[in-house]
């Protein structure tokens, strides 16, 4: 057991997911896991790159991962938005790479030193086009952990890039863990493929023994650019969004105390840990409330909150930022009960006390809210 | 330096051809220079990566039987630096457009210069966006028309060799399309250089710079481009280089090159053999 | 956990409160980040659940800078200390800043420089020479773990025993530093534990009134 920090605990899932390359960019609160994989990286042979932008860095990850390299970004806010191209890139291109993006105060420079959830939708919309898209997050520096290992195999199992979404205050707390060593590092050279490389078919990077033409512009299964009825990137990006809302594994839904509850808050990341105290008040102090905690914010884990509205009279929806993943919320419950945003951007956390009062005011047996209410 | 081979077939995917160029568009020249490069180096096209940024350069991989990434407007040397540094055993080569490398890339092109990073770089200078439809680039001369120019350009221009130069870049040339013969010695020269090597090549857009500026067609632009430029030797000083365009090798030494000085770190840090 | 250590545990559980936020606070440069981590450190070899967030950036740095951990017998749900239970003000701007986000029978330690004035003194509050006496022991640097000590002797918010084996494993392979960190330790218990026989500290979980 010894205290990490949950930015260094990224970094040490990495390793254990076999990242063998990082590019990336200095910044608030992110900084940490740039600094840790550029101690990490040399001596076990793998590639560290402080890129000069945030374009930059995800480029050269994704580059790195067609030379066969397991991959990784982390960046915060503004590099966020800068990385949004890259992430439209990654996603046509079928990249298996991670981008992490632990969230500050926005918009613009904004408060770099404070949480914030507000990149829920970023994450999700953030690129142009549609495309599919796993998003997981974390309460907890075991979690974060977790969730970056899992973070890599997802990118590898549907070859796209995916985001794990931090906020500062689990960025930058410490927690005891028990994480093991990391493993030996262990690059896989490509194996010869006579497949063609994009589509249904496995990833083939450079140098297996075929040459493999990628490009961002609409393309065939080789590859090759093509528009109209061959645009196979089109039903690629389709159907691997309908393999993901169909993966059972995908999960995404924790329940806290939910049994019996009339009421419930559903939040996710730090919001998260504070919906646990303010449940566990509540309930002490006799209110049939629980929570409902997304760890996989996209794709958004519908079922489970469909039946949930199925359960409570009125769902409760705190996040840092003015109203992101209640949206979801609303067009899973559909009228089935009420669904109440609690939005604040200030870059302070809820505390347990809001989120009690915020409850306790909630009608039980009004019926569907619409309004928001900004703290 | 042996006379280039004809049999470009190895190279080129002639499948994907005719190309999205316009007729008398230099791109094709320089591409045809590319692929008699690889050829004269006897390249395993499967060994190399054509990185393209976004414009109509940037579409130059599709056309080459080797590796292609056809990244994003002005990143292919992001894309390129990432690459490498996984797999220096490949060979890079990036082709880009003078706006692609040196407007909304110049911050990756002087960086990649900066680290010495082994790709050799073609730089087709067209003075202008041809993509998108005749824009002013930071290349277009003072007082030559565009469509965002048309009463003549008043921003200085950029000198990609001057730039390259400053950035410390180990190889540095420039040519022109006009040039047929050197262009693909000279491509060759800059893939074989052990860092950043770019050659600058001035090429003809007839569709666009040569209308709005009354240059007329491909074999008058040519021939502009042999009269804006004077061959010049090494070492060249800073007042042959204001004068006008020389063009040439004007830089080639041998420094620290950024993936074996990667190697050599991780080495330092007791990385395995496996690194 | 060993079990000659359980009489001190046990006395840290007794006088602790569920969950305790402590807020360590000072200028930056006082050493008050890795007092956190020595202080976190502790509670985590007590077997408890703890939650350490460090200021990070230029406000680590520069001016009054603060370090905040929860610690509880329970997972700790909310991360963050809002009003300190117990606060430690090394400074003086650390006091103006955090001095009152404090719980209502909070234990307050300020080192003597940060109140200059000793009229007046809010309930609960204890004053003493931290640096001062980390001065005597010849390394104002060692003032972090004096102040721990302190803490700890008022309260036994960690058990002593953790704490040494924290600020051992904080010095270690640095041999020249070991020796005056034992001695700055043991010099703030000693001046924790003079202070709470005098009436400071936290008596029966209740922060007693101290005016010196
Ligand atoms: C981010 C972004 N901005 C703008 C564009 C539009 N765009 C495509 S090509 C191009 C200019 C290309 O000019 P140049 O690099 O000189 O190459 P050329 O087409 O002349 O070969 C522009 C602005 C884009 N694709 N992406
Ligand atoms: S627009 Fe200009 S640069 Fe583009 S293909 Fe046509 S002639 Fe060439």
């Amino acid at each position: 057991m010894r205290l990490v920090m949950g930015n260094e605990a990224v970094a040490l899932g990495a390793l254990a997911a076999g990242c063998d390359f990082y590019a990336g960019y200095p910044i608030t609160p992110a900084s940490e896991i740039l600094e840790g994989m550029a101690h990490l990286l040399p001596p076990r042979g793998g590639v560290f790159l402080q890129m000069e932008d945030e374009l930059g860095a995800l480029a050269a990850v994704v580059g790195a991962a067609w030379g066969g390299a397991r991959a990784m970004t982390a960046t915060a806010g503004p590099g966020f938005s800068l990385m949004q191209e890259h992430i439209g890139y990654a996603a046509i291109t079928q990249t298996p790479c991670v981008v992490v993006d632990v969230q500050r105060g926005g918009p613009s420079t904004g408060l770099p030193t404070l949480p914030s959830q507000g990149d829920a939708m970023q994450a999700r919309w953030g690129t142009h086009g549609d495309r599919p898209a796993i998003v997981l997050t974390a309460a907890s520096v075991r979690e974060a952990y977790d969730a970056t290992i899992r973070a890599f195999a997802l990118a590898e199992q549907y070859r796209q890039p995916v985001v794990l979404l931090l906020d500062a205050v689990v960025a930058h707390m410490r927690e005891p863990v028990d994480l093991p060593p990391p493993p030996p590092p262990s690059r896989q050279r490509p194996r010869p493929s006579a497949e063609p490389p994009f589509g249904e078919h496995p990833f083939t990077p450079f140098g297996s023994g075929r040459a493999v033409v990628v490009t961002g512009l609409s393309h065939d299964d080789e590859g090759l650019p093509r528009t109209g009825s061959a645009r196979a990137s089109e039903r690629m990006l389709r159907a691997t969004e309908a393999r993901m809302a169909a993966d059972p594994a995908l999960g995404g839904l924790t329940s806290y105390r939910l049994d019996g509850a009339r009421l419930a808050v559903l939040s996710y990341g730090v919001t998260a840990r504070v919906a646990r105290a303010a449940i566990d008040a509540l309930r002490g102090a006799g209110q049939a409330v629980g929570g409902l905690e997304l760890t996989v914010l996209w794709p958004f884990p519908e079922q489970g909150v469909v039946d949930l509205a199925g359960q409570v009279d009125a769902i409760l929806v705190p996040e840092l930022n003015l109203g992101q993943m209640v949206l979801p919320v609303r067009a899973a419950v559909a009228g089935r009960c009420r669904v109440e945003s609690l939005g604040r951007a200030d870059g302070t956390l809820f505390q347990p006390d809001d989120l009690v009062a915020a409850v306790r005011a909630m009608p039980h047996d009004s019926p569907v809210g619409r309004e928001a209410r900004h703290a | 330096m042996p006379r280039i081979g004809e049999d470009l077939q190895r190279y080129l995917r002639t499948e994907m051809m005719p190309t999205v160029w316009c007729p008398g568009c230099g791109h094709g020249n320089i591409a045809r220079a590319i692929a008699a490069a690889l050829e004269h180096l006897a390249y395993d096209p499967e060994r190399v990566v054509l990185v393209g940024g976004i414009g109509c350069s940037g579409r130059t991989p599709f056309y080459f039987r080797t590796n292609a990434l056809h990244t994003t407007h002005g990143r292919a040397l992001a894309f390129a630096t990432g690459l490498k540094l996984a797999r220096p055993d490949l060979k890079v080569v990036v082709v880009t457009g003078d706006g692609d490398a040196l407007a909304i890339g110049g911050n990756h092109f002087i960086h990649a210069a900066r680290r010495n990073l082994d790709v050799a770089v073609v730089l087709y200078n067209n003075s202008i966006y041809g993509m998108t439809g005749g824009q002013q680039a930071p290349t277009t001369p003072v007082g030559a028309r565009s469509t965002t120019s048309l009463s003549g350009a008043i921003e200085p221009a950029f000198d990609a060799v001057e730039l390259a130069m400053a950035a410390g870049a180990s190889y540095v040339a420039r040519t022109t399309t006009f040039d047929v013969q050197e262009m693909p010695l000279l491509i060759a020269d800059a893939i074989e250089h052990p860092g950043f090597a770019l050659v600058e090549v001035l090429t003809q857009c007839p569709t666009y710079y040569g209308r709005l500026n009354r240059l007329g067609e491909a074999p008058e632009m040519l021939l502009w481009e042999r009269d804006q430029t004077e061959p010049a030797q090494a070492p060249i000083t800073r007042e042959e280089m204001a004068a006008g365009r020389p063009i040439g090798v004007f830089r080639r030494e041998v420094r620290p090159e950024f993936t074996r000085s990667y190697a050599a770190l991780c080495e330092r840090l007791g990385a395995g053999a496996d690194g | 956990m060993p079990d000659a250590m359980t009489a001190e545990v046990r006395a840290a559980r007794t006088m602790r409160r569920e969950p305790l936020g402590v807020r360590l606070s000072g200028r930056g440069g006082q050493g008050v980040m890795l007092a956190g981590a020595i202080f976190a450190t502790a509670a985590m070899y007590d077997g408890r659940h703890v939650v350490e967030t460090p200021t990070y950036g230029p406000e680590a740095r520069l001016g009054a800078t603060k370090v905040e951990i929860v610690l509880s017998e329970h997972e700790i749900a909310f991360p963050a200390v809002e009003k300190a239970d117990l606060l430690l003000c090394l400074s003086r701007d650390a006091y103006v800043k955090y001095g009152r986000a404090v719980a209502p029978d909070a234990l307050v330690v300020v080192d003597e420089t940060a109140l200059p004035t000793s009229a007046d003194l809010p309930p609960g509050l204890v004053r003493l020479p931290l640096r001062a006496v980390a001065r005597e022991l010849g390394a104002e640097m060692v003032t972090n773990v004096l102040a721990l000590g302190a803490i700890v002797g008022l309260s036994d918010a960690v058990s002593s025993r953790s704490l040494e084996r924290a600020v051992e494993e904080a010095v270690r392979g640095k041999d020249e530093l070991r020796e005056v960190n034992r001695r700055a330790l043991q010099a703030g218990l000693d001046l924790g534990r003079a202070g709470r026989a005098a009436g400071g500290g936290w008596a029966g979980g209740r922060a007693a009134v101290r005016r010196d």
